[in-house]
């Protein structure tokens, strides 16, 4: 099969390795540094929902929840009984996952808008606990005063550190992902958003497949969660908002169904978006302040042009760029 | 006759509160070939997917093998040794013949699945000459290999064929029953649903004929070939009068 694709996709990888690992060398600009770290914690939430909606074909829009509770787990852990970061972080994913699997159980037996609704009341739900559950969460004050990263004594406490923690989770995730699409249960998933009905002729296990699809989305996204809590030291429940839900989806919408490099250039760019009035030196206040405003308009209307004009997103896009390579086909 | 490999018994199926076939009995022997024939709606498909397991059945039995299967899982009954070749052919599009096929043995270990692919493309050539082309974009009588190809795959005792000829041109319609008729000299025993009754019959064992969601008749191929009364219920079916 197609010798040319993987090896442009190994350069990609290899020079987008370089690049991002290269960064704290380049400045140590805090600011900086911590914006890009938020880049690496969505890059590895998109990693989870490509997975799930590019490539399985189920809609979640509540991933800002699982990435709510991989945070308030193992924040509360870390702060309130003292538990080995590691540990905590482990336990947030694990809560995640959990969380992720009850709910796919009954709600993955819907379809299309009944499941988008099905898990955007589900981060409705979590959205309203956070706030409720004082005693854990610390209600709408939140949590501070959670530990930086630390494994025994060594503390990861410089923003450089916990950015260079932080990429290699997603690199690990990115991997892993691209890992599991090229094998036997990443296979079985494209057939699944390809033809349901052709899949379970072939004798695979559908609801399962889903489900198990969810439950590892949903624990990236409690990975990434629990990361971030410990990389900015306070949570609050506003930042695990429908509004956020629905950004990670328009990361994978625009980055393109069915490819992950796609959802990833589309993971950095709509984060960046997010920072930049900072990122900009001769940005004027007033424009600044503008940007700020439309920012979430801004990735909405990214949204619906993408779903208009290019409905395979950047990763149709790119494949055009290089035809000929297309093992993959068109995106029927 | 031998024992059968499938046996069905007073099958009731249909889609929510909408019966559409209705006590249903029928049986096919290890390697026979066995043509439901009946009009557009009288509750072929239906049946096959009942059988499959794609939809569960409201009553009877379904046998395979000697164990009741009935309303198991398809992909249970896929590593059991029955396969279905869907209505429609529901390939994956984007994906390449490769992955399709691959897919089709999803429920193989590896030694397996390399047999089956081996075996797929000795039966269809051309299979092996698109192996990295997008299914979406083979022809339609390729497509139809790739579909029986997929379901070859699990290495079924039993293939359940649902409309081969589909809006295909005789000469691809003719290749594709010599592939069949091959597999049925290799000892596949083949359930098929067809339009074209005279086409099927003359590449099968026995025959039945649906009407209304029942098993109107049944018989051996050339009894049913040769009989008036079969021209006239499915030729009046065609036409409207009975």
């Amino acid at each position: 099969m197609g010798t040319v694709a993987p090896r442009i996709r190994f350069v990609l990888f290899a020079a987008a390795s370089v690049v991002i690992a290269s960064v704290p060398f380049l400045t140590d600009d805090r600011y900086l540094l911590k914006i890009l770290t938020f880049v690496g914690l969505n890059a590895i939430v998109v990693a989870g929902l490509a997975l799930l909606l590019g490539f399985a074909g189920q809609i979640s829009m509540g991933h800002a929840a699982f990435f709510g509770l991989g945070a308030y787990t193992s924040a509360y852990l870390t702060t309130a009984h003292e538990v080995p970061w590691l540990l905590a972080v482990a336990a947030g994913t694990l809560l995640a996952a959990t969380g992720g699997l009850l709910l796919a159980l009954p709600s993955l037996r819907l379809k299309g808008h009944y499941l988008a609704m099905a898990t955007l009341g589900f981060n409705e739900i979590m959205s309203v606990l956070f706030v409720e559950m004082r005693g854990i969460t610390g209600g709408n004050d939140g949590l501070s005063g959670i530990p930086f990263p630390s494994i025994g004594s060594f503390v990861i406490d410089s923003p450089a550190a916990i950015y260079i923690l932080v990429w290699a989770v997603a690199a690990l995730a990115f991997v892993g992902a691209a890992n599991l699409v090229r094998t036997r249960p990443g296979r079985a998933m494209r057939a699944l958003h390809g033809s349901e009905l052709g899949a379970l002729a072939s004798g695979v296990n559908t609801v399962g497949l889903k489900v198990q699809v969810f439950a590892v989305s949903a624990a990236l996204a409690g990975l990434a969660g629990a990361l971030y809590a410990h990389s900015v030291g306070f949570i609050s429940p506003s930042q695990f908002s429908l509004e956020f839900s629905i950004l990670l989806v328009a990361m994978v919408v625009v980055g393109g169904t069915g490819s992950l490099t796609g959802p990833f250039i589309a993971a950095v760019a709509l984060t960046l978006l997010q920072y930049v009035h900072a990122l900009i030196p001769g940005l004027s206040k007033d424009a600044a302040a503008l940007i700020q405003d439309w920012e979430v308009d801004i990735s909405g209307l990214i949204m619906i042009l993408t779903v208009i004009f290019v409905p395979g997103g950047l990763a149709a896009f790119l494949k055009r760029r290089r035809s000929g390579a297309g093992e993959e086909g068109e995106i029927a | 006759m031998s024992e059968s490999l499938l046996k069905v018994e007073g099958l009731c199926a249909g889609y929510g509160r909408v019966p559409v076939i209705r006590d249903v009995s029928l049986s096919v022997a290890a390697g026979e070939v066995v043509t439901l024939i009946g009009a557009n709606g009288a509750g072929k498909s239906t049946l096959l997917k009942a059988i499959s397991g794609l939809i569960k059945p409201t009553a009877g039995t379904v046998i395979f093998d000697g164990l009741d299967v009935t309303g198991t899982p398809p992909e249970r009954l896929v590593r059991q040794g029955l396969a279905l070749v869907p209505e429609g052919r529901m390939l994956f599009g984007p994906m390449s013949v490769h992955e399709n096929l691959l897919l089709g043995g999803h429920t193989q270990t590896p030694e397996g699945v390399r047999g089956a692919l081996e075996r797929v493309h000795t039966l269809f050539p051309v299979l092996a000459e698109r192996s990295s082309q997008a299914a979406a974009t083979l022809s339609g009588g390729e497509q139809q290999m790739l579909a029986v190809g997929r379901a070859l795959m699990s290495s079924p005792r039993l293939l359940l064929l649902d409309e081969p000829s589909l809006g295909l041109a005789p000469k691809v319609i003719a290749d594709i029953f010599a592939v069949l008729d091959g597999l049925r000299a290799e000892g596949l025993a083949i359930l098929l649903v067809e339009q074209d009754a005279r086409l099927a019959l003359r590449h099968s064992d026995r025959g039945l004929v649906m009407r209304a969601g029942h098993v109107a008749l049944e018989g051996t191929a050339s009894e049913l070939i040769s009989n008036d009364d079969i021209r006239l219920i499915y030729l009046g079916a065609w036409h409207g009068e009975e």
